[in-house]
């Protein structure tokens, strides 16, 4: 691992490394059965700075642990994440986490909430106020900056979600099927208004997803997790020019790589679907689910 | 803990953005017609129940008629008695009730938030949260004495523990994704309670301020029904003793009237402070 750790460490000095992840392991130890079941096993994976990475795998194959390891929110069993070369211990002001379930605080309006990271991090007021102002309208919500959560749809609190990331203006994205809860047509307007975010801010952009097509839109690379336990099944290069549009999607070359990412994970889905109604009934985590 | 979207989950179905939220005008309707339906019900049960007693009952010892309290009522209005009673009973209950919310609210804060307070405290609230602690009354009216301190002991012990219970049980509710997102968000420990922790904890510990006010405004009559020398349970005694009909029910409606008033304001309070739950 040490070996590893060094020959990570100097290619990160030469190349671009942004992100980088070398030898991780994640564990959950169950208390109640005093079994433990390996979410991620033996990670490697360097991301460049600037780089748009997606990520897909079959449910429960560990994607948002690894996001939540990358965030510093959790820590790993072992092996390391490396931020601009350096371990991560905790929660940094560079990553703009967007949550899987849009996690607002229901006590605060939209404006209060996008405005969450600056306000923690005491900037005042005035300075991120016009910021606010900016992504509300990037996100089309301008007009409800004074609703509460319980007041929008889930379309639009998920977009409130990506808003609040994007104040804080991070270096890195970490983005958890933050389009999953959009209908068809307001995700492609997002993929497009995230892409042209990504442009011009020249962010890095880690993206889960569960929608193949999205994978392939969005990714300079991507990567295809395997399940139980999690680990790298293949890291694709999208070769697909820029800047893209819809119509790429209905290119043979795209349809030829959405088939790939399909058929390698297929067989992964299939036993995670098989593996879901086994477990159906019993709630997500639970001991059934750890010990099967 | 996350809600978890799977690839056989179809995408999930689209709210439509909600309406405007309905005119103030609309609102005060609404508000009004309820209010009055709610009036018609008081008045209602105010006639039958002055038809019973001069119809059907027709015993001044049994019942007596509603308008005979009011009578009574401004009778002991112009003595100063009502008035007297009155202040006594509200100083104790507000007193008590005051010590309670602060105690209830700080306790409750440091006991959901710290292991060690939280030991410490549980077998004593386990053993105390339900018991009947009113029956104390009389051991406290023998150590603190007839007068208002006894009382006031009184309520704030019965009413302490609901507050305590509940803004315990807000702090422990937080949603623990809020309380990660916070972190994600680069929020410091005493940032996490103040943005996070305490306002999740708001509607439980306004819960909490009610049940305490419910069981407070009982546990100053029944203190003083053991043993005082002012307050409207000393009346209750009192009139009860000379068959003062119309006095006993006076003081029993302006208990009445305390507990709506007092809950309505604290309803007020729970809108001003926590607005995203209206
Ligand atoms: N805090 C936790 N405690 C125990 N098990 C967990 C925890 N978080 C995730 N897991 C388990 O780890 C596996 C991966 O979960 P997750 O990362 O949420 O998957 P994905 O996001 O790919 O659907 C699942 O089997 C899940 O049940
Ligand atoms: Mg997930």
């Amino acid at each position: 691992m040490a070996d590893a750790l060094t020959l990570e460490r100097s290619a990160s000095a030469h190349t671009n490394a942004k992100m980088q992840v070398v030898n991780l392991v994640k564990r959950f130890e169950n208390a109640a059965t005093g079994q433990s079941m390996e979410a991620l096993s033996d990670i490697n994976l360097t991301v460049q700075k600037g780089e748009f990475l997606t990520i897909v795998g079959p449910s429960g194959c560990g994607k948002t642990t690894l996001l939540r390891i990358l965030a510093g929110l959790i820590e790993p069993t072992s092996g390391q994440v490396l931020l601009d070369g350096v371990p991560i211990t905790g929660p940094s002001p560079t990553l703009g986490f967007v949550f899987q379930s849009d996690n607002l605080m229901p006590w605060r309006t939209v404006w209060d909430n996008v405005g969450f990271g600056p306000e923690m991090r005491g900037e005042r007021k005035k300075d991120y106020a016009p910021r606010i102002e900016h992504l509300l309208e990037l996100v089309g919500l301008e007009g409800f900056a004074k609703y509460y959560p319980h007041q929008l749809s889930g379309g639009m609190r998920q977009r409130v979600n990506l808003a609040r990331a994007l104040a804080i203006e991070p270096d890195v994205l970490l983005m958890d099927e933050p389009f999953a809860a959009l209908d068809a047509q307001m995700r492609e307007i997002m993929q497009d208004e995230l892409l042209r975010i990504w442009k011009e801010t020249g962010n890095t952009v880690i993206f889960i997803t569960h929608q193949i097509d999205e994978a392939i839109f969005l990714a300079d690379r991507l990567l295809i997790l395997a399940a139980r336990p999690g680990r790298v099944q293949e890291l694709m290069d999208i070769d697909l020019p820029r800047p893209r549009t819809l119509e790429i999607k209905r290119t043979p070359h795209f349809t030829e790589m959405a088939d790939h990412v399909w058929h390698g994970i297929e067989r992964q889905v299939r036993a995670s679907i098989r593996h879901e109604q086994f477990a159906s009934g019993a709630p997500k985590r639970s001991g059934a689910e750890l010990a099967s | 803990m996350t809600t978890q979207l799977t690839f056989d989950q179809a995408p999930s179905a689209i709210r439509n953005p909600r309406p405007k939220p309905p005119s103030s005008f609309q609102k005060m309707y609404r508000h009004y017609r309820s209010s009055l339906i709610a009036t018609g019900s008081i008045l209602a049960g105010l006639l039958l129940w002055e038809f019973a007693a001069r119809l059907i009952i027709r015993d001044k010892l049994f019942l007596v008629a509603p308008s005979e309290v009011i009578v009574r009522s401004i009778e002991l209005l112009q003595t100063g008695e009502i008035q007297q009673h009155t202040a006594t009973s509200a100083f104790e209950f507000f007193a008590g009730f005051a010590l309670s919310a602060v105690v209830g609210v700080f306790g409750g804060l440091m006991i959901g938030t710290s292991k060690l307070t939280r030991n410490i405290a549980t077998p004593w609230i386990s053993a105390l949260y339900s018991t009947p602690t009113v029956a104390l009354s009389p051991l406290l009216i023998l150590w603190f004495g007839l007068g208002m301190w006894s009382k006031v002991i009184v309520v704030f012990i019965v009413s302490v523990f609901p507050v305590l219970v509940n803004t315990q049980a807000g702090i422990e509710g937080a949603d623990e994704r809020l309380v990660e997102t916070a972190r994600a968000f680069g929020a410091k420990r005493s940032q996490i309670f103040t943005k996070v922790l305490l306002p999740a904890a708001v509607p439980f510990i306004v819960a909490g301020l009610r049940l305490g006010i419910g069981r407070g405004l009982v546990g100053v009559v029944v203190a003083e029904l053991f043993g005082a020398t002012s307050g409207l349970g000393y009346l209750i005694t009192v009139s009860s003793q000379i068959f003062d009909m119309g006095a006993l029910f006076a003081a029993v409606v302006i208990l009445a009237g305390a507990g709506v008033i007092s809950t309505e304001l604290v309803k007020i309070l729970e809108r001003k402070i926590a607005p995203w739950r209206a």
